[in-house]
């Protein structure tokens, strides 16, 4: 589908001429000339405007009646005034029409201090109402659902809530009931609303109506700070904005970013955090209804220590003593772990997961190559790929981005379910669908004739064919067959050749792509590079455990006996192909990895909740940062290269995941010479490739796809893709590709400067048009702050 | 008599003052292998889905459908419809509460909506809706209520018993009204509108003379 | 006259007294010429809506897409502005004439698919136009290929559930589609993106019921009747104060005086008229001064109001103007479908200030206030209906001023205050109230 081509034109803004995309809504175009029109009901992401609050009103030259400024398309030569007495006038009635039936229970409200409506009416209200009949009241706050409470006094029917369960998320369980001034927002007959993206209404109220129950009266807005990060509870990661009050998260709203997230957040990335954050979840990659489990009766009475549960967050090592899980010091626990590990050696394996960023992959495979030469490194649930396949796969001009799915002609889900694999992407499917006419069509892997049949079809639509396919798709005995059948009905589409068109791959962990790009793979090195010496896979590692010929394992986030984990899956993917993915994992119980770790003489885990599996084997757990609390980066399932950013103090005597590594690492005799978080970014980007150059600064609070970053064209015949490998041709059409496929208007100085962020300098050198995203500068001052302040004018939060 | 809802300042919708009951699940589109639908209501529905290009289209005549058989548009109801429908009973819910003639509460068998608007009441129809609901007062079977203008403001006031228009009504008609409603009989025959002529002068001139224009008056 | 002609002829609702009657010859006569020609007529015509906003009919339909996608044609038959009632008359008593006027503007149209989206209230009218269009199908005058022409057309009559605002074009589509009857932002307007997305012209009954007298007289003929800006005949629905009630048919730009007394046979002996509604409880109100006004669409907006659907409620002066002022605005609040705000809470905040204003809770400075917030609700709402409500209470409050005053005198005085009883400061405060 072509995507919308815009044209600049220029605009007559009370009084000053304006340049703005054409047919841009009149209140966005204003911002173009610093000029705010306000609004509640117009929120561009929940599709065509309504023209409900009629808070937008402006007056356009030749049209007699004054217009919603936010459904009226702006066109070259449009004369526009919203300082004129009768705007005024008008702007200033709909502010007291909005107030005659609101309580003005600001002080009491959760939204005060944050919420539109206040500003509104301090910015355009008459500050006096003359309404003085008595207000129509309800009952409140009730409970909408477990999560959200609704204040139904204070709604001012502004239809977002109820858009976005109809026109988003699409469960239409969210209505308006009655009708005129007895409207109100429910659901049907006392059913709760509970959906897999309910909270993004909370963000979207323009007023207290909506509020979060577990963030109600928890916080004030000038209590708090803001803190950009990714959420990485799944491979979809978001792009969040934690609310940080006294060292702790109380919430976690979306941090827009149109190639990431659309700005939307599921209910897991919302909700799960604190549970996460406190330890009363269960494991990181845990279905999304958050339970809290006394004790677990797998892993037997007395197996761990009072005070000690399944379920709860390591906060500080814990060593086996006994049959029993004890909180050890950090001397003790590193000189348990090393020891162990040093006995076993290069009979040691290491499987790396869940949360864990770019820099731990890659300082775990440094150890385990360099320090106990092990090439038994993991990162695949389902087992190793062919890395001349794996290349393929991953050659940019293959890959597509986010926003294809929703442009494309079609697109093919491929063994994989969006909405559980990566919630998120299930909304970009719907709005392709919805808005773009997108065709949908899903396939398995398990017939390969009918997947390319499907996609055959599916290619009439148009030659914008996006298949997304899930890990499992390739896992297990047939995976390179399959690979290579995926491989050729990409050629055989032209999907690379294509713009708009390619492959997507949602891996079973949230980090997959970033993991495996940084050498978590026990056949290839950094970068997808050729090894040094071939080591065993996942499903290989639990069998040489149980059959005693590794002795040791090292568990980066991972717990291949917790059923929500990856890895548990994964191995049943082994036992019978094209097995559930990510989340829907077979019973733990028959799993191989029941066997190897039973068997594993030392088992040692970094995890930041105490799962059923490592509480049972471990006999060294080292707590492990949430999300929340590390710094780091991590690779989105397209390649763009997000930064995790730490919002919070580590939990208890928690010390970052590099510095254990590293520490483990001396201990076992090899130097991995990083004494900070900067430097083992520094030396991951070093060692990828396609990563070089790269600086933590160009990736800031955006990100950037390294396929369209210059450097990648530079380099990538050097390493990337290998020696003489096909990727090269790819790989400097990725480059190609990004110089033409992202349409964006060119800044005009006016827009560059002041409100416009400046390009990172790797981009001011090779054309503002190769990055569309206004990565930030981070700078050191703002470390905090960075990433999570948008472009101001650029973008629009609800 | 059952208040209009929504017309009194305080009357209102059930639901609007309660929680949610988080025992409950999400109302989801109702599983056709779990939800039972009269079969002929389902038919009544599926024959209504089939008029248009979009079975969406049915909503008004679905409820409808199921409100004559349920009485009101009951939760029951609601779900037996979106099960056939395959919509939420949400999307349901909301549809139903916008519109008059839906009933959000249980109601009495007959419907006496009395049209209360401009041209009926300036012709007594307020005495005669208090008059009529008196006299229902106590009989379940009815429902009573104020209209807006029903279009039959030519026999105002009028009233409108389980769809049949009557008119001019007066108070001496209501004990016939309720009584021929009750026992299933045509509701005052003579005052039905569908026997009523026209009252363009041409078309009905023996039962209204023509007169000639007269000359204003005096303000 | 065209549309009331035998129309209580016993029989007129079935084929063979309508076909008798020359039923549907206008549309074989406008099968056998272009659509383009059959547009052209009726542009000639100068034939303007008669459902409320008067657009020209030949116009609109010419904004229609040209080309072969799915376009639909709906026939409002919401008939729900108060006063109004002709459009109940001629479905009840002669369907055939506007199921031939619907065929030959489909075809005018290119449209395939049409419906009637008539109120539920009219169970009578439904159920003759659901026979009268099984006989119509039955004959062949609608359906597949019609009268042999390679014109096909499905006519569904799709029954409402009682909101006044599905009578308005947007929230009829929404509501036909299954919807809340809530009315769609404009533009795009319904000729262009309409029902199901498509191309859809819609009509009010009385307008398309014209359409096959246009073709059988031809449109110079037709354009003869009336008045240059205002052609034609026009039904008019006359209720209220008046002697004899009911629908006539009449010329457009009579005096609305002929109408009234002549026609109507004036108030009750008695009494004198005290205000009159020219076009539904939605337009603003006329005095005896305006009754020699022609009633033509034209001069009624010259002389501040409108002709509307053609519904004079003639109010006499035994009723108090407050009284008239709270029915109109309790209805729109009634009916406000509740997606805008102006119309939302100003129909329900004028309400309030009225009942004040009879309970003798108000001073006359809540006229100003009244007065302003309808000025605020006027052209500044999604649709008309906020407007429906404003111009006519507005109308009041600037032609009966001296009335409402002095109804709130005499109700503080039943209340047991006086003006003078509150203090100046509390008075401001009163009408002005606190933030
Ligand atoms: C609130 C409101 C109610 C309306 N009700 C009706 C109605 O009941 N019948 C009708 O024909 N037009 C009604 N209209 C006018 C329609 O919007 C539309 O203009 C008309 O159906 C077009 O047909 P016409 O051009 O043949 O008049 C209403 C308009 C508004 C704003
Ligand atoms: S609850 Fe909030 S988002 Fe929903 S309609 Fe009311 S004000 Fe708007
Ligand atoms: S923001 Fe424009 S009408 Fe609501």
């Amino acid at each position: 589908m072509p995507r919308p081509q815009t044209r600049t034109i220029t605009l007559t803004i009370d009084g000053r001429e304006v340049d703005a995309p054409e047919n841009a809504m009149l209140v966005d175009a204003a911002k173009h000339g610093d000029v705010e029109i306000p609004v509640f009901c117009y929120e561009p992401k929940l599709g065509n405007p309504v023209g409900a609050c009629r808070m937008c009103l402006v007056e356009i030259e030749g049209i007699g009646k004054l217009q919603t400024g936010c459904s009226t398309p702006v066109k070259d030569g449009m004369v526009v005034h919203t300082q004129t007495e009768r705007v005024k006038e008008a702007q200033k009635s709909v502010v007291e029409f909005l107030l005659i039936n609101h309580p003005l229970d600001c002080p009491v409200c959760d939204k005060g201090g944050e919420c539109p409506l206040q500003d509104i009416s301090f910015g355009w209200g008459g500050g006096i109402s003359r309404f003085i009949e008595p207000k129509r009241h309800f009952v409140k706050p009730l409970e909408l659902s477990p999560k959200i409470a609704i204040d139904r006094e204070r709604c001012i029917l502004c239809y977002r809530c109820v858009r976005f369960s109809q026109e988003i998320s699409e469960d239409y369980q969210l209505v308006l009931l009655q009708r005129g001034a007895h409207s109100f927002v429910s659901t049907f007959d006392g059913h709760p609303y509970v959906a897999p993206f309910s909270g993004n209404i909370i963000e979207l109220c323009p007023v207290g109506a909506l509020t979060s129950r577990s963030y109600r009266f928890r916080a004030r807005p000038w209590d708090i700070e803001d803190a950009g990060s990714v959420c990485t509870l799944c491979p979809a990661q978001c792009n969040v904005s934690l609310t940080v009050r006294d060292e702790r998260v109380m919430r976690v709203l979306s941090r827009e970013h149109s190639e990431v997230d659309d700005g939307w957040l599921c209910d897991r990335g919302r909700f799960a955090y604190p549970a996460l954050a406190e330890g009363t979840g269960s494991n990181a990659g845990g279905d999304p209804t958050i339970e809290v489990r006394e004790g677990n009766p797998a892993a037997g009475n007395g197996a761990v220590a009072r005070g000690v549960r399944v379920g709860m967050r390591v906060s500080e090592p814990l060593l086996r003593d006994g049959g029993e899980l004890r909180p050890v010091s950090w001397e003790r626990a590193l000189e348990e772990a090393a020891a162990g590990l040093k006995r076993a050696g290069a009979k040691t394996a290491a499987l790396a997961g869940g949360g864990a960023t770019n820099e731990e992959g890659f300082l775990l495979s440094r150890l385990m190559r360099e320090a106990l030469g092990s090439s038994d490194v993991d990162s695949r649930p389902g087992g190793a790929l062919d890395l001349q396949l794996a290349r393929e796969l991953a050659a940019p001009s293959l890959q597509a981005k986010v926003s294809d799915l929703e442009f494309a002609h079609a697109v093919l889900v491929l063994d994989c379910e969006p909405i559980v694999d990566a919630p998120i992407l299930d909304l970009r499917l719907r709005k392709g669908v919805r808005r773009h006419d997108m065709k949908l069509a899903r396939a398995s892997g398990d017939d390969l004739d009918a997947l390319r049949d499907t996609a055959r079809q599916l290619s009439q639509q148009g030659e914008e064919l996006v298949i997304l396919w899930g890990e499992r798709f390739v896992a297990g005995r047939d995976g390179d067959e399959r690979a290579r059948a995926l491989l050729d009905l990409a050629a055989e589409l032209a999907l690379g050749e294509t713009d708009g068109a390619g492959l997507l791959e949602i891996p079973a962990a949230s980090n997959g792509r970033g993991l495996r790009e940084s050498g978590v793979l026990p056949n290839a090195g950094p970068g997808l590079s050729e090894p040094e010496a071939e080591g065993r896979d996942a499903p290989a590692i639990a069998a040489a455990l149980a059959a005693g010929e590794l002795s040791a394992v090292y568990l980066l986030e991972v717990d291949p006996l917790s059923a929500s984990d990856p890895f548990a899956a994964g191995a049943s993917a082994d036992a019978g192909a094209g097995a559930a993915g990510n989340g829907t994992g077979a019973p733990a119980a028959d799993s191989p990895w029941q066997d190897a770790l039973e068997r594993a003489s030392t088992v040692v885990a970094h995890a930041t909740l105490l799962s059923e599996g490592i509480a049972e084997h471990a006999n060294v757990i080292f707590p492990a940062g949430s999300y929340a609390e590390k710094e780091g980066t991590v690779t989105h399932p397209d390649g763009r290269l997000q930064r995790v950013r730490q919002a919070v103090a580590l939990a208890g005597s928690t010390r970052p995941g590099w510095q254990v590594i590293a520490e483990l690492s001396q201990r076992l005799g090899v130097d991995l010479d990083v004494y900070n978080e900067k430097e083992a970014s520094q030396q991951l980007f070093d060692a990828v490739s396609f990563y070089e150059g790269v600086t933590l600064e160009e990736i800031g609070g955006r990100g950037v796809r390294w396929q369209e970053r210059v450097q990648a064209f530079a380099t990538a015949g050097g390493g990337a893709g290998g020696t003489d490998s096909p990727a090269e041709t790819p790989y400097s059409h990725g480059y190609t590709e990004s110089a033409k496929a992202d349409i964006q208007p060119t800044p005009s100085p006016a827009e560059s400067e002041p409100n416009h962020q400046p390009y990172p300098s790797a981009q001011q050198h090779s054309g503002a048009d190769t990055e569309t995203h206004g990565a930030d500068t981070d700078t050191e001052a703002s470390d905090r702050d960075g990433p999570s302040s948008d472009p101001p004018g650029t973008e629009q939060r609800g | 008599m059952t208040p209009v809802p929504r017309l009194g300042d305080d009357a209102r919708a059930s639901g609007w003052d309660r929680s949610a009951d988080p025992e409950k699940d999400p109302a989801l589109i109702p599983d056709p292998a779990t939800t039972d639908v009269p079969a002929q209501l389902r038919k009544a529905i599926e024959d209504a889905m089939a008029r248009y290009p979009d079975s969406r289209s049915a909503a008004i005549p679905a409820l409808h459908a199921a409100q004559e058989l349920h009485g009101w548009c009951s939760p029951e109801a609601i779900e037996q419809v979106a099960c056939v429908m395959q919509v939420t009973p949400a999307y349901l819910d909301s549809v139903a509460s916008f519109y008059d003639m839906l009933e959000n509460h249980p109601v009495g068998r007959h419907s006496v909506y009395v049209c209360t608007n401009i041209s009926c009441s300036l012709r007594g129809a307020d005495a005669l809706l208090a008059a009529i609901g008196e006299a229902a007062a106590d009989d379940a079977d009815f429902n009573v209520r104020s209209f807006e203008c029903l279009g039959a403001c030519d026999i105002a006031p009028m009233a409108s018993v389980d769809g049949v228009y009557v008119g001019p009504l007066s108070i001496d008609d209501v004990p016939q009204l309720l009584d021929d409603a009750r026992s299933g009989r045509p509701v005052l025959p003579d005052k039905q509108l569908a026997t009523r002529l026209v009252a363009d002068p041409r078309a009905n001139s023996q039962q209204f003379p023509p007169h000639a224009v007269e000359q204003g008056s005096s303000r | 006259m065209l549309l009331l002609k035998d129309i209580d002829e016993p029989g007129l609702n079935t084929l063979p007294v309508y076909e008798a009657r020359g039923g549907y010859a206008a549309l074989r006569k406008a099968l056998e010429m272009t659509p383009a020609d059959v547009l052209s007529e009726l542009e000639a015509s100068g034939l303007r809506g008669r459902g409320g906003a008067g657009f020209q009919m030949g116009k609109k339909v010419s904004f229609l897409p040209q080309g072969s996608m799915d376009k639909y044609l709906v026939c409002n038959a919401d008939e729900s502005e108060p006063g109004t009632f002709k459009d109940r008359e001629l479905m009840q008593k002669n369907p055939h004439l506007l199921i031939e006027g619907i065929v030959i503007a489909s075809y005018a149209a290119g449209a395939d698919r049409s419906f009637i989206y008539i109120r539920g209230e009219y169970v009578l009218q439904a159920d003759v136009l659901d026979a009268a269009l099984a006989q119509a199908r039955e004959a062949g005058y609608v359906g597949e290929q019609i009268l042999g022409s390679d014109h096909s057309l499905s006519l569904v009559v799709h029954r409402g559930a009682g909101a006044y605002i599905c009578g308005e074009e947007t929230g009829l589509l929404d509501s036909l589609e299954g919807k809340r009857g809530n009315p769609r932002l404009k533009p795009p307007f319904p000729a262009n993106q309409g029902l199901y997305q498509g191309p859809t012209l819609i009509n009010n009954v009385e307008t398309l019921s014209t359409v096959p007298a246009i073709m059988t007289m031809g449109a110079k003929q037709y354009a003869e009747l009336g008045v240059q800006t205002s052609t034609g005949t026009k039904l008019v629905s006359i209720s209220g104060h008046v002697q004899r009630p009911g629908n006539y048919e009449i010329e457009l730009g009579i005096p609305a005086r002929e109408i009234i007394y002549g026609l109507a046979g004036g108030p009750p002996v008695g009494s004198e008229i005290k205000c009159w509604f020219p076009g539904g409880s939605s337009a603003p109100v006329l005095t005896p001064d305006d009754l020699d006004v022609p009633y033509d669409f034209d001069s009624l907006a010259k002389a501040g109001s409108m002709l509307g659907s053609g519904a004079i409620i003639v109010v006499d002066d035994s009723t108090p103007i407050v009284e008239l002022a709270l029915k109109v605005a309790m209805f729109y609040r009634h009916e406000s479908c509740g997606k805008c705000t102006p119309c939302r809470e100003g129909t329900n905040w004028t309400v309030k200030m009225l009942q004040r204003i009879d309970s003798g809770e108000a001073t006359p400075m809540d006229l100003d206030i009244m007065a302003s917030v309808q000025d605020h609700i006027i052209g500044n709402c999604l649709c008309v209906l906020g407007d429906a409500m404003a111009m006519p209470i507005g109308s009041m409050i600037a032609k009966f001023r001296d009335e409402f005053e002095a109804h709130i005198e005499a109700a503080r005085a039943r209340a047991g205050l006086t003006l003078g009883s509150v203090p100046a400061d509390e008075q401001a405060l009163l009408a002005h109230g606190t933030s």
